[in-house]
């Protein structure tokens, strides 16, 4: 066995380190995970369909009554500490969608809390736009959400144009709008 | 104030030493390259740099302890991580509950180790294995402190905050956060000593017995208190986050499992070397390849590139990991690839029927576990970078490994411990496995008999009832050895060998535990009301009534449960100012099995949103999740018997010197084995344990 | 030495707790017990590969979480249905996303990340194959050499 040179130590750590080094290069370009705006497998798909009473007047709210406008849908959950944070932006973007003529409406959906706490934490934010319970979880089921808050935007076609993991910001919002827009205009001019 | 100006120089002065260190031993062996000094004080060998850097990192630890324990908020490590509430226990393991902290608590611990390791090899500071070594743990020290200089500084200041939040609800749950983490992290970082031996011995191809001997000794080390620091975690996990569980296939956790595998593999092979000479390629490659996973999981754990309930994630620490990982990969196998041939053994393995063909086939088994466990955590990643699509990779693809894995590993843990060496006959393996093989087959008809189901899962008790039949003969058999040569019964239970046979007990009680709890596991939500009992899985469960305990740092919402015989209380619980909620489960444990509860809802609080566990829920009901798992206990005494076996392998048995040569040529035809014609039966040579109880080097 | 009784010789010694084995597995195994997949059978198999949608490891059969409660009953409405289990996937994904299946997709109904495994283990049984037969053989030439010398 000594005359044969033919390094398989050599070959077989060349192979392991050329597939180690591969793999570490594809770790070293991964970015870390970030709560920003998300591919949902929903993104130019129809928004699924829901129905509901408004928590505070009981009055029934229903997605499909809001066709032809933009509608901006709202997940969220008393205990969640960003949905806290968004709730002022909220507040300031739904007063300046109701002071512009063809402005977007706005629901909330109850995610995983109890109707007594969601009702408080509405009521502190001024109670200012409808807000729907969901009882065993099945709107937020339909529509993919894991986590509060999760704000989607839907086109006035009833197709979903943005979504949002994460808290929502009015400048957020409102470019979302802007782009959808003019997206729309383009299309049909 | 002081704490953080204390910390940044104890940071700097650890750092500093490092460079210093390396530099200074670099500089010597560039300069003094053939000089082969066996003895005296070497000028300039670095030595002296590891005190003062063991300083520097006792210096930031005390600083970073002391500004928790009494809360100083200047420091914005600790304003993120502990409030003025927050117990002293909980305090003090504050300083690992995040990134930067972390860091601090490697730094410490390779300060700690590579102190030791210059002191233990102080008379051989000379040598150029030793001086290799010694540059590779400086330069590594110098990185993890680099670190904490750059992106990961625990010292940042911070202005003007009264409280902070505490730390994370789920780590100020359990006072097993004081253990689980430190274990872990020597297991880690003692596998830096290998790693850097196995540099030296490449660098100047000398593969010496005496520093593979020591290999194994910081190895085994490293096994046990990784061992047992995993095993503590995944206790931590199952008393804490409520799903009954113990082990997710989280990266993280595959982070440790990873290291472990290849360690382990490691300590199994290098007894080939010690024995026959053969295998050194392996070694060297396990050590290093041991080391490069502990960055690598490093890297995954903070770079933030894959979600997971443990991961601390910051992006900026991501590259410079990586950039460490690809350093150690490069250097490590780029030397394996220059010098390996070299070094590769003249003789060979002979015969599949004999030990080093089980050992063969055991690094085979584990490093190919590891190997499809990394190419399962990282393979979302890839098929991101590809298809711009996002997977998951979960348990299914996990489990569908492990257990063929394992099934595997106990075969051999049943029958490798009683091959011979070298060539053994069919004769007298049976004869050696004749008890164990019965012992397993009746297990498994005893278990088909009590009505239990399950191809693999019968085959994995059966197996672990064999294996444990094979280490209990082999320890019987070393203990009747050690009494006859009248050196205390004992004897027969420490070593080398004999460790190892206590260590594969405990895998086994691990392994059936893990069987038990997995396929038997039933689980149910049951809606409890005050006073009415309901029978689930053999349980009996009765809801006695709800109660709220407070403290200052802890807020808990109880629901006295009755379970058999006992009052349990599952919780939720919030802490302090931390701001959301944590399930507390209660558990009840047994010999043959837990009832883990968990509180998940209570009625009449209106319709709530998504929390329908169980619709309708009248006020003052209950929904108590329940969990019954077999054996799980066992798990946790397996987990114990594996620490305790690795330190009883610990003990020096007998004085072994390794004064024979590097391998022993092939082909040597000893008068027993030329016999294999015949149908004699040989006589049994004795196992490795009763021969090394004697004092006797086995052939 | 004493007179040794006759025994079975040593094939024999070895099949008899084998073939106890075997039929202890057989009865084991379950096949005997099993009727007809029930639907709580069905949805429970097809819920251990979906993930819980808040949680990151779990997957919906060992999590309660509210969203994990909401999938096993949507999971549990379909099966009652009757629709197959790539319908069932094809449902949870358009909702949540490929992430939501805890096994990565088929690439042409190719498993892809079993490629490299049972490539690699194909390997690896060949590699060690190659060794123990090369040196086996090594390890006969050098006896008959020796006989010979």
């Amino acid at each position: 066995m000594t005359s044969r040179r033919r390094h398989p130590v050599r070959w077989v750590a060349g192979v392991v380190l050329v597939v180690l080094v591969v793999v570490g290069v594809v770790l070293a370009t991964r970015t870390p995970q970030q709560a920003t705006a998300v591919a949902s497998p929903l993104l130019g798909r129809p928004a699924p369909a829901f129905t509901g009473s408004d928590l505070s007047s009981g009055s029934r709210v229903s997605l499909a009554s809001l066709r032809g406008r933009y509608v901006v849908i709202n997940f969220f959950a008393s205990w969640c500490i960003p949905c806290q944070e968004e709730a002022p932006d909220l507040s300031r973007f739904h007063y300046t969608q109701a002071h512009t003529p063809g402005g977007a409406a706005m629901v909330s959906v109850v995610f995983h809390d109890t109707t007594g706490t969601a009702r408080a934490f509405l009521q502190s934010n001024g109670d200012l736009w409808p807000a729907i319970s969901d009882p065993g979880g099945v709107i937020a089921d339909h529509y993919g959400v894991t986590a509060p808050p999760t704000t989607f935007v839907v086109d006035p076609s009833g197709r979903v144009a943005a979504v949002l993991e994460g808290p929502a910001t009015q400048k957020n919002l409102e470019s979302f709008l802007k782009a959808a827009g003019a997206r729309a205009r383009a299309t049909s001019g | 104030m002081i704490d953080a100006h204390l910390g940044t120089i104890g940071v700097w002065l650890a750092f500093g030493a490092s460079i210093v260190g390396a530099i200074v031993l670099l500089v010597g062996q560039v300069s003094r390259r053939d000089a082969a000094t066996p003895t005296g004080r070497v000028a300039g060998d670095g030595r002296l740099l590891a005190p003062v850097l063991l300083v520097g990192a006792l210096l930031a630890v005390g600083a970073m302890e002391h500004a928790l324990v009494t809360h100083d908020f200047a420091l914005a490590f600790v304003a993120e991580n502990n409030s003025t509430v927050t117990p002293l226990l909980y305090s003090i393991t504050g300083m690992w509950s995040a990134l930067a902290g972390s860091i601090l608590l490697w730094g410490l611990v390779l300060s700690v180790v590579s102190t030791i390791f210059v002191w233990r090899y102080r008379r051989q500071a000379a040598d150029p294995v030793i001086r290799w070594a010694t540059l590779v743990l400086y330069v590594v020290s110098a990185f993890f402190f680099g670190l904490m200089i750059g992106p990961a500084n625990p010292f940042v200041t911070a202005a003007g905050v009264t409280n902070g939040l505490g730390p994370n609800s789920l780590l100020q749950d359990n006072p097993l956060v004081a253990i689980h983490p430190p274990l872990l992290y020597i297991g880690f970082v003692v596998f830096t000593v290998p790693f850097a031996f196995a540099i030296g011995m490449l660098a100047t191809g000398r593969v010496g017995d005496r520093w593979q001997i020591e290999c194994r000794r910081w190895t085994l080390v490293a096994f046990t208190f990784l061992s047992v620091g995993i095993v503590l975690g995944a206790w931590w996990s199952y008393q804490v986050l409520g799903w009954g569980g113990f082990w997710g296939w989280d990266p993280v956790e595959n982070a440790a499992l990873l290291p472990w595998l290849c360690g382990t593999a490691y300590l199994h092979s290098v007894l080939v070397q010690e024995r026959r000479g053969l295998m050194r390629v392996w070694n060297l490659s396990l050590s290093i390849a041991t080391f490069a996973l502990t960055i690598l999981g490093t890297f995954l754990t903070r770079s933030g590139v894959i979600t997971s309930v443990h991961a601390f994630s910051q992006s900026t620490i991501g590259p410079l990991l990586i950039g460490f990982f690809f350093a150690v990969v490069i250097v490590g196998f780029g030397l394996i690839a220059w010098r390996g041939d070299r070094l590769r053994s003249p003789g060979g393995i002979d015969a599949p029927l004999g030990r080093e063909g089980a050992f063969l086939l055991n690094n085979v088994l584990f490093v190919g576990f590891a190997f499809v466990v990394l190419l399962g955590t990282v393979y979302p990643l890839l098929y991101e970078a590809l298809t711009q699509q996002q997977v998951t990779v979960g348990a299914p693809f996990f489990n569908t490994v492990a257990v063929p894995a394992g099934l595997t590993l106990l075969f051999l843990m049943a029958v490798a411990p009683v091959l011979s060496w070298r060539k053994m006959s069919g004769t007298v393996l049976w004869q050696r496995l004749v008890i164990p093989v019965w012992i397993g087959v009746g297990t498994v008809v005893l278990c088909v008999a009590l009505g239990l189901r399950g191809g693999a899962t019968l085959i994995g008790f059966g197996l672990g009832a064999m294996a444990a039949a094979t280490a209990a003969r082999a320890l019987v058999l070393s203990v009747r050895a050690a009494r006859t040569r009248h050196v205390g019964w004992w004897r027969g239970l420490v070593g080398r060998a004999n460790g190892g046979m206590i260590v594969h007990l405990g895998v086994v009680l691990l392994a059936v535990g893990v069987i038990a709890a997995t396929s038997y596991r039933h689980q149910a939500e049951l809606p409890l009301h005050r006073g009415t009992p309901v029978t689930f899985d053999g349980h009996r469960f009765t809801f006695e009534g709800l109660r709220t305990v407070s403290s200052p740092s802890r807020t808990a919402h109880q629901a006295l449960v009755k379970v058999d015989g006992g009052v349990f209380a599952p919780a939720t619980s919030s802490f302090g100012s931390a701001l959301s909620d944590v399930g507390t489960p209660a558990i009840d444990s047994g010999l043959w099995g837990d009832v883990y509860l968990t509180f998940d809802a209570v009625g009449g609080l209106g319709a709530a949103s998504g929390n329908q566990a169980i619709d309708n829920l009248p006020r003052g009901s209950v929904a108590i999740g329940v969990v019954v798992e077999p054996l799980v206990t066992w798990l946790w005494a397996g987990g114990l018997l594996i620490g305790l076996g690795g330190a009883l392998a610990l003990v020096p048995g007998s004085r072994r010197r390794a004064t024979e040569p590097a391998s022993a040529p092939p082909g040597l035809v000893t008068g027993a084995e030329a016999d294999a014609n015949h149908d004699e039966p040989t006589p049994a040579p004795e196992p490795v344990g009763a021969l090394v109880a004697r004092g006797v080097s086995p052939a | 030495m004493g007179e040794r009784p006759a025994r079975l010789p040593l094939w024999a010694r070895v099949a008899v707790p084998l073939a106890v084995l075997a039929v202890a597995l057989v009865i084991g195994s379950g096949a005997f017990d099993a009727g007809p997949q029930t639907v709580a059978q069905r949805a429970a198999a097809i819920e251990v590969n979906v993930r819980c949608p808040s949680c990151t490891d779990l997957s919906v059969a060992q999590s309660n979480a509210t969203t994990a409660i909401a999938v096993r009953h949507q999971i549990e409405g379909m099966v009652a249905a009757g629709r197959p289990t790539s319908a069932i996937d094809q449902v949870l994904v358009a909702e949540y996303g490929q992430t939501i299946l805890l096994v990565p997709p088929d690439a042409g109904g190719v498993p892809l990340i079993w490629v490299v495994p049972l490539v690699l283990g194909a390997a690896a049984l060949v590699g060690v194959g190659v060794v123990f037969w090369r040196r086996s053989r090594a390890f006969d030439a050098l006896k008959a050499r020796e006989r010979v010398a």
